[in-house]
């Protein structure tokens, strides 16, 4: 149906524009970015993406496939063409220059637009306390969120000390696996013995030889 | 086409003399103006905003273009374009409808729209620009209620530049005679009542599902705009063809 990437897209720049709005950096990097635009197209699938940024956030156009002067590229400020794996490793982090010397990323026009952009998605840093607050009021907001960090707190140190007991037990108490120390000492041995079999065995044949040599001489 | 038919015209189902349907269209969005976003979201069910969508990713408007967007009523498609085209280019608003266009002018306002936005209140049959002057035209669920609409495509036609596009955004005619049965039930009979629950007015409602079915379907209108000069005309059926996109350039 004509309407599902339309449907997508639509959802897709409402989330964002609505995280950035949440975003208290975000309205400084956008006052850098507004009016610029932002062609994104993926090789394979093939598909195309314009971005817009305006002030309170971005517009996320699909230009008509069919129509030659959707991708006029004067109408842009910037043109990546990318293969949709590029642009996992872009979202994952990579940087821009490495990605293009590999040859997996042309940029035409203002390269930094791109990294700008990465930027700003990647860094989003949501201020979900104040969102709360708006909901709230101040204070259960911040018992609330207080609550939270110190849930999640407890949490991170109650999985370290598990992970910590678990190991203890496994290793040193009820020996059911070697510990690290003992699995290098051993493969030490191991190469030890392999070592000295591998002497023994060339020690064997020239005995052999030794052996089978004076039965051929006259 | 007899001497008679010529001085009358209709307005939903009935027969009204030319002169009076406007009056009676401008009666009609007098009495939905106030109420007319809301009441889209109901009876569309959102939908209208993707329709919309669409026509803007179909305009492939660019900074420092010129837009005209004729009744473009509360300024939906004029809010985005005015982003779009950027402070070097400029949209129009265009209505004939003061109440709509006092609404849309408050609502853009409201949301910090200005600047590159202009307001017009003017007839779509005779459009007060000079020729070539617009690269992009919308007409958004607007033709239907013009008086003469071979009159209105020939004088934005005009106006457009040679290389412009003219976007028609219209209700048409539902292609499956299954799904064409159930969109009749919905608007003869659910949207009425929800007109008359939400904007205490049945009436204008009746009139929009008659207006619909007085409209010429897809294939008509796209002869239409060809006879008024557009070339590569194409329409785009959405919604099962409840509402289709058609789009011509002029050459």
């Amino acid at each position: 149906m004509t309407l599902s990437p339309t449907l997508l897209l639509a959802g897709l720049e409402r989330t964002l524009n609505a995280l950035l709005a949440r975003d208290p950096a975000a309205p400084s990097r956008l006052a850098r970015l507004t009016g610029q635009r932002i062609l994104l197209r993926l090789e394979q699938p093939a598909l195309a993406l314009a971005i817009h940024f305006h002030p309170g956030g971005l517009d996320l156009i699909r230009p008509d496939l069919t129509d030659e002067t959707a991708f006029a590229e004067e109408g842009f400020d910037a043109v990546v063409e990318l293969d949709a794996e590029t642009l996992g490793e872009l979202l994952g982090g990579a940087s821009v220059e490495r990605l293009m010397f590999q040859g997996k990323l042309a940029v035409r026009g203002r390269t930094h637009l791109l990294e700008t952009t990465r930027d700003l998605l990647l860094d989003l840093d949501l201020d979900w306390e104040a969102e709360l607050a708006r909901w709230l009021g101040d204070i259960p907001a911040h018992s609330l969120a207080e609550g939270l960090r110190s849930l999640s707190r407890w949490g991170l140190r109650t999985r370290q000390e598990l992970c910590a007991d678990v190991g203890e037990y496994v290793f040193e108490e009820a020996r059911l696996l070697p510990g690290r120390h003992q699995f290098e000492a051993m493969r030490d041995h191991l190469t030890e013995v392999e070592i000295a079999t591998d002497r023994l065995e060339a020690r064997l044949e020239r005995l052999r030889r030794r052996l089978a040599a004076p039965e051929t001489t006259p | 086409m007899s001497a008679s038919d010529k001085h009358t015209t209709h307005f939903g189902y009935q027969e009204v003399p030319v002169d009076e349907k406007a009056s009676r269209v401008a009666h009609v969005f007098d009495s939905v103006a106030a109420r007319y976003d809301i009441m889209n979201d109901l009876m569309s069910m959102g939908i209208h905003r993707l329709w919309k969508r669409l026509t803007i990713e179909r305009a492939s408007v660019r900074p420092g273009h010129s837009v005209l967007d004729i009744a473009g009523g509360t300024g939906d498609l004029t809010a985005k374009f005015s982003r779009m085209v950027g402070p070097r280019g400029r949209v129009v608003l265009a209505d004939i409808n003061a109440s709509m266009l006092r609404v849309g002018r408050d609502k853009l306002l409201d949301n910090g729209i200005s600047g590159n936005v202009e307001y017009v209140q003017a007839n779509a049959e005779c459009l007060p620009f000079p020729d070539n002057t617009f690269d992009c035209i919308t007409i958004a669920f607007g033709l239907r209620n013009v008086t003469d609409k071979d009159a209105a495509l020939r004088s934005m036609t005009r106006v457009l530049k040679p290389g412009g596009r003219l976007l028609v955004l219209e209700f048409s005619k539902p292609g499956n005679p299954l799904f064409s049965k159930a969109y009749d039930e919905y608007s003869f009979r659910l949207l009425p009542k929800i007109g008359e629950l939400v904007a205490s007015d049945a009436d204008s409602y009746r009139y929009l599902a008659e207006s619909i079915r007085m409209h010429p379907d897809q294939e008509t209108l796209k002869a239409m705009m060809e006879d008024a000069g557009l070339e590569r005309v194409e329409y785009t059926n959405l919604t099962g063809g409840i509402v289709a996109l058609h789009r011509g350039i002029k050459l």
